[in-house]
């Protein structure tokens, strides 16, 4: 049976091969007939698929991010994209396309050309805490240079995400970038409190940052919470520690300092090391009375004390050298600036250099100088100095005022007052310039000076521009006042103390000049209102004479009268005119030498007059020689009221009495005289007066007239005996030498006996 | 001496183990037995391989075996009868693979059309026996043959595709 079963076994072998030979064939391609079918396809978009970089292999695009999605696992959970293409043999565009797809979902993103899964960073996360707890703190810096990973996505998505959770630590409030542990800051902290402990002087952040190995803002931002001994001066870098047992040592330097000495200078303090010395020593002496200066304070005490030595300068009245009170260190600005402040309070007294003096001790040495004073400003008024620097003085102001007022249009005149005032403005600098010129080597004399200046206005700027006149003399005062100083050592001061002084003393002396000048104004003023009415008396008499003279005239035969009026006129009138011509010189302050004047004087001071005056007199002037009385009144009327004189009215009475007056007056003058012409001429004169009971006025050569117009009036006997006389006196004076003695015997014999005719005359009229 | 596809091919095809000719009653069904498995393995690796070539039965005794082979070129499948018997001394003596259809065209042939086998065919076939079966017969001897004589064949224009062959398939 057994080969039976062999040959049955053999039969279905057959059959299976048959089967096997029979069953279709799988329908194998070649590469080539695939490659094409595929490019085929892909042309038809019947599929999608991408090639390998090959080319010998064809993948899905769900294959591709599978493989990619796997390839991440294998790798950790980060890799390259470029490495990936690499890897998967496929074309990195591709790879990118697919990256695109897969990052779509949460868990895996795209981070500068990295793959990264989130696991990853969870990975990435637990190693930073590891490095955490190992160092303590850690920076996203190193991080980013550990994993190449940018600093953003590490702090947000691994360091900030996980803080707290996988990573144990702190994110520095400060800095955000810096993460440490809880033990790191402690540890830090106490390294930071050792070092601060031991340092006893100021020391620069830097150098204890150094030191202890830190960074430092994790310094800056630890030392808040460290109540350390001291403090910072800044939040800089370049700060400085300043402990605060230096701190108290140098207050207590300070402060021991300014108890015993009662001020502190700056260097002194900037040398312990204190940058701000004024706001330092304000902060430490909160309730002390301080005063600063320029390079130190000094406390009340000093002030007090000086304050004291200077009341018992003022009441001692003697002067205070400041600088032996004050610390050496002041300055002189410093002291001035102390003295300021204490002098404002007391005004008596005055400072120079660093000495104040008293008011008294200054006003002693002025008393010194004020005889000199006055005698200089007297001298300067008498020698006429003054007046004419005042005239001078008005004369400038009287232009300036009457330019502005010649001008009638008002924006000329408004132009021409600016010009003025600029003017007047510059010239007043320049004054001024001048002066501070003078004393620019003594600063402080120069302010006293500006400040009395300040003190009399803006207005007498324009006087100042005038150069003041200078009565007394720096060194006039010095030669006085330098024994006194000399005794007290204070010879450096002479100048100033000199030039202080003449400033006041050239000012009294002014006025002292001033007051001369009124008073003898005044005398003047006086003397013309005196003249005023003497004037206008004398006038009055004259008037009446010419008038008294006029009548006397008339009763004469008409065709000599021209000839009388003629003298009358010259004479008398001429006198007149003299009156009014010496009055009008007394106002417009012309001398007049003498008390008769010339023809010529009196032309010379017509011509110098006023216009006021000038006018009426010149009128008058001419009337003089016109021969006629009416005129000549007239001219006087327009004088008399131009001068603001009155013309008496005539008074009958008084007439006579003038008449009478004239006539005891003339035979008087006959009676003591011994001349034999003029004798005979009051005779005649006096005659006439006696027998028309007028008064005449005649020259010498009128006599003869005079004489013939008596004929009719004498007796016979008299009137022969004045002709005899006329005669006599005629040959008298027209004789030689030789004949003059023998004539004049002749007259004197006959003098008596011409005498007593006159008071026989006299009598029986 | 032999390519490499051809080489695959041979170690992929099980080895067989008993030597027995068909003089042999017993011993001869085991080996025809191993032969079939052979060739049925054979076939169907090419199958899978998309490399059937052949097609083969056996009378009741498998002593005499006859079938088709083919050989595509140029996309042109050319087929060709196939016709062998098992000799006495088998399996020491390789069987005598013939093509009569080919009898007469090809110098490398013996009379009656059987193919003039490598002269490493032989060799490698003595060096084999028992293990080397029909089945390796085919791939080591047919095959290679086909693959160098055809086409030179078809070049000399001995012989030309023909519509009937395709037909058969």
């Amino acid at each position: 049976m057994a080969p039976s079963t062999d040959w049955d076994e053999i039969k279905r072998l057959a059959a299976d091969f048959q089967k096997a030979q029979l069953s279709s064939t799988a329908l194998r391609l070649s590469e080539r007939n695939c490659i094409e079918i595929v490019t085929k396809l892909i042309e038809l978009k019947l599929i999608d698929v991408i090639f390998t970089t090959d080319g010998k292999e064809y993948l899905t695009p769900q294959q591709l991010v599978k493989e990619i999605k796997d390839e991440l696992y294998v790798h950790g959970g980060r890799i390259n994209t470029v490495d990936l293409a690499k890897e998967l043999n496929v074309d990195l565009s591709q790879i990118n396309n697919s990256v695109s797809e897969i990052i779509r979902g949460k868990e895996v993103q795209l981070v500068s050309g990295y793959l990264i899964a989130h696991y990853y960073l969870e990975k990435v996360a637990r190693e930073i805490n590891e490095k955490l707890q190992l160092q303590g703190q850690i920076s996203v810096g190193e991080l980013t240079l550990q994993y190449d990973l940018p600093a953003e996505l590490l702090q947000h998505n691994v360091l900030e995400k996980h803080l707290g959770k996988i990573i144990n630590g702190k994110q520095d409030p400060s800095e955000p970038r810096t993460f440490y542990t809880e033990e790191f800051i402690t540890r830090t902290k106490a390294k930071i409190r050792g070092a601060l402990m031991g340092l006893l002087k100021p020391t620069p952040v830097t150098v204890i940052v150094n030191h202890c190995n830190l960074s430092d803002r994790l310094f800056l931002s630890l030392f808040d919470q460290l109540n350390a001994p001291g403090v910072l001066t800044g939040r800089q870098a370049g700060a400085l520690y300043v402990p605060s047992c230096y701190t108290k040592s140098q207050n207590d330097w300070v402060m021991s300092f300014y108890k015993q000495n009662n001020y502190l200078e700056y260097d002194a303090i900037s040398r312990l090391g204190i940058s701000d010395p004024k706001g330092y020593v304000k902060r430490i002496f909160t309730n002390e009375d301080l005063t600063f200066l320029s390079t130190c304070v000094i406390g009340s005490q000093i002030k007090q004390q000086l304050e004291t030595a200077l009341e018992e300068c003022i009441s001692s009245k003697s002067y205070l050298d400041v600088v032996s009170l004050l610390p050496s260190v002041l300055t002189d600005t410093d002291i001035e600036n102390v003295l300021d402040g204490l002098l404002k309070k007391s005004k008596s007294t005055i400072l120079f250099e660093n000495t104040v003096f008293s008011n008294h001790y200054i006003e002693n040495l002025k008393q010194a100088c004020m005889p000199m004073t006055k005698e200089k400003a007297e001298k300067v008024v008498k020698s006429g100095k003054y007046q004419q620097f005042y005239m001078e003085k008005q004369l400038n102001k009287a232009s300036d005022f009457g330019s502005s007022h010649v001008d009638h249009k008002a924006e000329r005149r408004e132009e021409r007052r600016r010009k003025a005032a600029s003017g007047k403005g510059g010239g007043g600098t320049q004054g001024r310039e001048t002066k501070t010129k003078a004393v620019k080597k003594h600063a402080r004399s120069k302010q006293t000076v500006q400040d009395s200046d300040s003190d009399e206005g803006p207005s007498s700027a324009t006087k100042k521009s005038q150069a003041q006149l200078e009565i007394v003399s720096v060194d006039d005062v010095e030669n006085i006042i330098k024994e006194t100083l000399e005794n007290e050592g204070l010879e450096d001061l002479l100048t100033q103390v000199a030039e202080y002084l003449q400033g006041g003393l050239n000012q009294i002396g002014l006025t002292i000049a001033k007051e001369t000048a009124d008073k003898l104004l005044q005398d003047a003023s006086q003397n013309r209102k005196q003249t005023h009415t003497s004037a206008q008396d004398k006038i009055n008499i004259l008037i009446n004479d010419i008038k008294l003279y006029e009548k006397g005239i008339k009763s004469l035969p008409s065709d000599q009268q021209p000839q009388f009026v003629k003298y009358l006129l010259k004479s008398l009138g001429g006198d007149v005119l003299t009156e009014f011509c010496k009055y009008a010189a007394n106002q417009c302050n012309l001398s007049v030498q003498g008390d008769v004047l010339s023809v010529e004087q009196r032309n010379k001071i017509i011509n110098d007059l006023s216009d006021e005056f000038t006018k009426p007199i010149v009128s008058l002037n001419g009337t003089l020689s016109d021969q006629n009385m009416e005129s000549f009144y007239q001219a006087v009327d327009v004088c008399l009221s131009e001068f603001g004189m009155i013309l008496k009215k005539v008074d009958k009475k008084k007439d006579k009495l003038l008449i009478q007056n004239h006539r005891e007056k003339l035979i008087s003058e006959l009676e003591s005289c011994e001349e034999p012409a003029l004798s005979l001429h009051l005779a005649v004169l006096a005659i006439f007066t006696i027998v028309t009971q007028n008064m005449l006025h005649a020259s010498g050569r009128q006599v003869p007239i005079v004489i013939s117009y008596l004929k009719t009036q004498l007796k016979e006997e008299d009137y022969e005996r004045l002709l005899q006389w006329h005669e006599l006196v005629t040959k008298f004076l027209t004789s030689s030498d030789e004949n003059k003695s023998e004539f004049e015997e002749k007259l004197l014999q006959e003098l008596p006996a011409l005498k007593v005719m006159v008071q026989e005359i006299k009598k029986y009229k | 001496m032999v390519d490499e596809s051809t080489r695959k091919t041979l170690s992929s095809i099980p080895l067989l183990q008993t030597k027995a000719g068909p003089r042999d009653k017993e011993l001869w069904t085991t080996r025809l037995k191993e032969e079939y498995q052979a060739l049925i393995k054979y076939v169907q690796n090419n199958k899978t391989a998309d490399n059937d070539w052949f097609r083969l039965e056996s009378d009741k005794t498998g002593t005499k075996w006859f079938g088709k082979c083919w050989y595509v070129h140029n996309l042109l499948k050319y087929e060709f009868d196939l016709e062998f018997d098992i000799p006495v001394t088998y399996p020491t003596t390789a069987p005598e693979l013939a093509l009569p259809g080919l009898d007469g065209k090809t110098a490398k042939m013996y009379r009656g059309g059987k193919i003039c086998l490598t002269d490493h065919f032989k060799p490698l076939w003595a060096r084999n026996v028992p293990r080397f079966g029909i089945a390796h017969a085919m791939a080591l001897g047919l095959g290679p043959w086909l693959a160098v004589e055809i086409p030179d064949l078809i070049e000399k224009g001995v012989i030309s595709y023909q519509e009937k062959t395709e037909q058969t398939k």
